[in-house]
């Protein structure tokens, strides 16, 4: 089987180009895959489109989608960002009336004037899990890659009816790095960039709240701070000057060193947007314990894996509580080896490759598959007079719907 | 039970349904045999005959309910029922560990593609759904986890019932099977054809027969290679009991009942590494030999036989100690618990 694959790839920098840099390898093991480059298109008996909400990296993506429909992978479920950037940044108000309408209705419509018109603020900085604007992706979709259950729910509650294959996130393999560890003990980090979804404040105020019986322990940021989160000020504030240690953007391979010298890895996140995250399929190659938020893919990781806290008003007492628990190094041993387990087994690259090659060959020809047994059984129940509509029919065809056939 | 048919053959998965419904009825059970052809091709036949079985209703049969259904071969595991065990004796192979191999059945079309994973789908759900799922080996428990991620028990089926003796040690060795080429047979020609002094006989029939006697004459056996044909069940036993040791090496075998018969005559068995089910029981030094699957590696494994009796004697003996251990009790035991 031939595979058409529209993806960013590297040296494109985005978390999808490495996504897809690992899995093609994997999946050229099993089919015939045509990468298409940039703005091209490519030739397959079936065609994989990978969407996110990044508009400069799947524009081109989703155009190709148009022309041809095929398997999309839902990287994430809101794609406002993607939308709004194809249309809005490109003068096309009407495009983006129409998806807001596809979404809401007239009310979208007119939220979408108000957009228009700068009488509210935008909605992709504002509002986005409110309007995931995915409807026209998915109406072009002939079946759908999800990388979580919730992604899923989402999908199936929008009405679409046709294939969805819950793939996981193939994890990385652990490069051989050394681990450049922080002092202290123990040492949590957080990576990726630091904006207003990732909950850096409520993370620094469990911080400070659990250094009150760890003066040793260490706080690490990695990522770059997005314009409007303060910082430095929050770290004054909290008084944890010291016991923070902030790195901006590091390479692939420091970022790696740095991940395998902490302790735990945090990976918070609201509103989530249906992703999974790089970080945490990361963190799982290491073996690392994790500290997530209570939402979206992150909480479909297993409880003996990821201690899992709710963004609600509790969050900050239940993450100080969690780091608490997370300080014995029992604990930490024991969920690390699970998280390598996960890694190696659910995650591992060749499992996640052949789940796609079953998905990709059943999108290809299962089809064709369910016309020819079809064609069988009907024919067989019509020469024996069986009606269409009868009661016979009706078990002949609860009985292909229990196998999957 | 439920076991598939296919019109004119019979095979060791056909002999094994029988005996258990034998087996179950023995134990106090009203059992019974339940059939159903099957064909696998062309294209999605595979599908619409595994549809026969989930067709059938064996919930209840004239007003009287069926407590409890086994299936054992693909697709004879797809029928349904609450209290549904699977003893499997293999899948559906072509659409795993056969695909691509000149033993595989589907090509590179989109459809032919699809239908073998619709095969993988079907399974995983009519396996899943299993109280218990069993497996004749250890060789077909391994492969269920890898093609489902399922786990079965392995509970090994106990070798047919012979007048088991041991006579004697004579100096031949014996192969048991059905003629085809994924028994190996030619390799126990060419090991012979190596050792000038070698016998063997090769009881079964079937269609790599006269390949396999061409073979024999073109390497000069000049009678030390005797072609016993079908057997009957005492000259069967009467071949266990007087042979050395039994060449036993088919690829990849789902179980294979023959070294059982040959524990049960105490007598060693050589098989090969890639043997599959064997290996379950024979072991290198133990019980019998293994080996590379090579002529020469096979010929001086038969000279060490001919040459030390002693061994012969005690791996068969050991041998023996373990077929006994499996039993019917056993089988049905774990079935229905």
């Amino acid at each position: 089987m031939k595979l058409a694959y529209y993806s960013p790839m590297p040296p494109e920098r985005s978390g999808i180009a490495d996504y897809s840099a690992l899995l093609v390898p994997a999946l050229r093991r099993r089919v015939d895959v045509d990468v298409a480059r940039r703005g091209k298109s490519a030739r397959g008996d079936v065609a994989l489109y990978h969407v996110g909400n990044d508009p400069d990296s799947h524009g081109w993506i989703v155009e190709a989608l148009r022309r041809e429909p095929g398997v999309v992978v839902l990287h994430d479920f809101v794609l406002h960002h993607l939308v709004a950037g194809t249309t809005l940044a490109r003068k096309d108000g009407k495009g983006y009336l129409a998806a807001m309408e596809r979404d809401a209705g007239l009310a979208g419509r007119l939220l979408g004037l108000g957009v228009i018109d700068g009488c509210i603020p935008p909605l992709w900085e504002v509002r986005p899990e409110d309007f995931p604007l995915c409807g026209e992706v998915l109406d072009l979709a002939t079946g759908v890659v999800v990388h979580s259950a919730y992604v899923e729910e989402r999908v199936r509650e929008r009405g679409f009816e046709r294939a969805v294959w819950k793939i996981p996130h193939p994890a990385w393999p652990a490069p051989a790095v050394t681990p450049e560890r922080v002092a202290g003990s123990p040492v949590l980090g957080a990576f990726g960039n630091l904006n207003a979804s990732k909950r850096v404040p409520q993370l620094l105020d469990a911080f400070a709240r659990f250094r009150e019986s760890h003066p040793d322990a260490q706080l690490l940021l990695v990522g770059a701070a997005a314009p409007g989160v303060d910082l430095s000020g929050r770290i004054a504030h909290g008084g944890l000057e010291g016991a923070v240690v902030h790195e901006d953007y590091v390479d692939e391979r420091r970022l790696w060193a740095l991940m395998a010298g902490v302790d735990v890895v945090v990976s918070l996140r609201s509103p989530t947007m249906g992703e999974t995250s790089g970080t945490v399929v990361r963190a799982i190659s290491l073996g690392k314990p994790l500290l997530v938020s209570d939402v979206g893919w992150f909480s479909e990781l297993p409880a003996d894996v990821a201690l899992k806290v709710a963004p609600d008003v509790r969050e900050v007492d239940r993450l100080a509580d969690a780091m608490e628990a997370l300080a014995d190094p029992g604990v930490r041993d024991v969920m690390g080896a699970r998280a390598a387990d996960l890694a190696a087994t659910e995650h591992g690259l060749e499992h996640v490759a052949e789940l796609y090659a079953a998905a990709l060959e059943e999108a290809a020809g299962g089809e064709a598959v369910r016309h020819a047994v079809l064609r069988e059984v009907s024919a067989a129940a019509a020469e024996v007079g069986f009606e269409p509509a009868s009661g016979e029919a009706g078990v002949l065809g609860r009985a292909l719907d229990e196998v999957e056939i | 039970m439920c076991s598939p048919q296919v019109p004119f053959a019979r095979g060791g998965a056909e002999i094994l349904a029988e005996r258990l419904t034998h087996e179950l009825q023995a134990h106090g059970h009203e059992a019974d045999l339940v059939t159903m052809p099957f064909k696998w091709y062309p294209g999605a036949k595979v599908l619409t005959h595994a549809l026969l079985w989930r067709l059938a209703d064996l919930t209840e049969v004239d007003g009287r309910p069926i407590d409890l259904v086994i299936g054992t071969k693909f697709p004879s595991y797809v029928v349904k029922h609450p209290n549904k065990v699977v003893w499997l004796v293999h899948q559906f192979r072509q659409a795993y560990e056969l695909d691509g191999t000149d033993l595989g059945q589907f090509g590179d079309s989109a459809e032919d593609r699809a239908t073998r994973r619709a095969v993988h789908r079907l399974d995983r759900v009519a396996l899943g759904e299993a109280r218990t799922l069993g497996a004749i080996s250890q060789n077909v428990a391994d492969r269920v986890k890898r093609n489902t991620g399922l786990d079965a028990e392995v509970i090994l089926p106990p070798p047919q019932q012979l007048d088991f003796r041991c006579d004697s040690y004579d100096d031949f060795v014996l192969s048991v099977n059905r003629l085809d080429r994924a028994k190996r047979i030619d390799l126990l020609l060419e090991a012979a054809a190596s050792d000038g002094s070698m016998r063997v006989v090769i009881a079964g029939d079937g269609p790599d027969r006269e390949r396999l006697e061409r073979l024999a004459d073109k390497r000069g056996l000049d009678g030390r290679a005797t072609f016993a044909g079908r057997v009957s069940e005492a000259e069967l036993a009467d071949l266990y009991a007087r042979c050395r040791g039994v060449y036993y090496a088919p690829v990849d075998e789902d179980y294979g009942m023959v070294p059982y018969e040959a524990f049960m005559s105490e007598k060693p068995v050589v098989t090969t590494r890639d043997a599959g089910g064997p290996l379950d029981i024979v072991r290198d030094g133990q019980t019998g030999l293994v080996i590379e699957p090579r002529a020469d590696e096979l010929a001086r494994a038969c000279r060490f036989l001919l040459e030390h009796e002693a061994e012969a004697r005690s791996w068969g003996k050991a041998g023996r100690a373990i077929a006994e251990r499996v039993t019917w009790d056993h089988v049905v035991e774990r079935l229905l618990g």
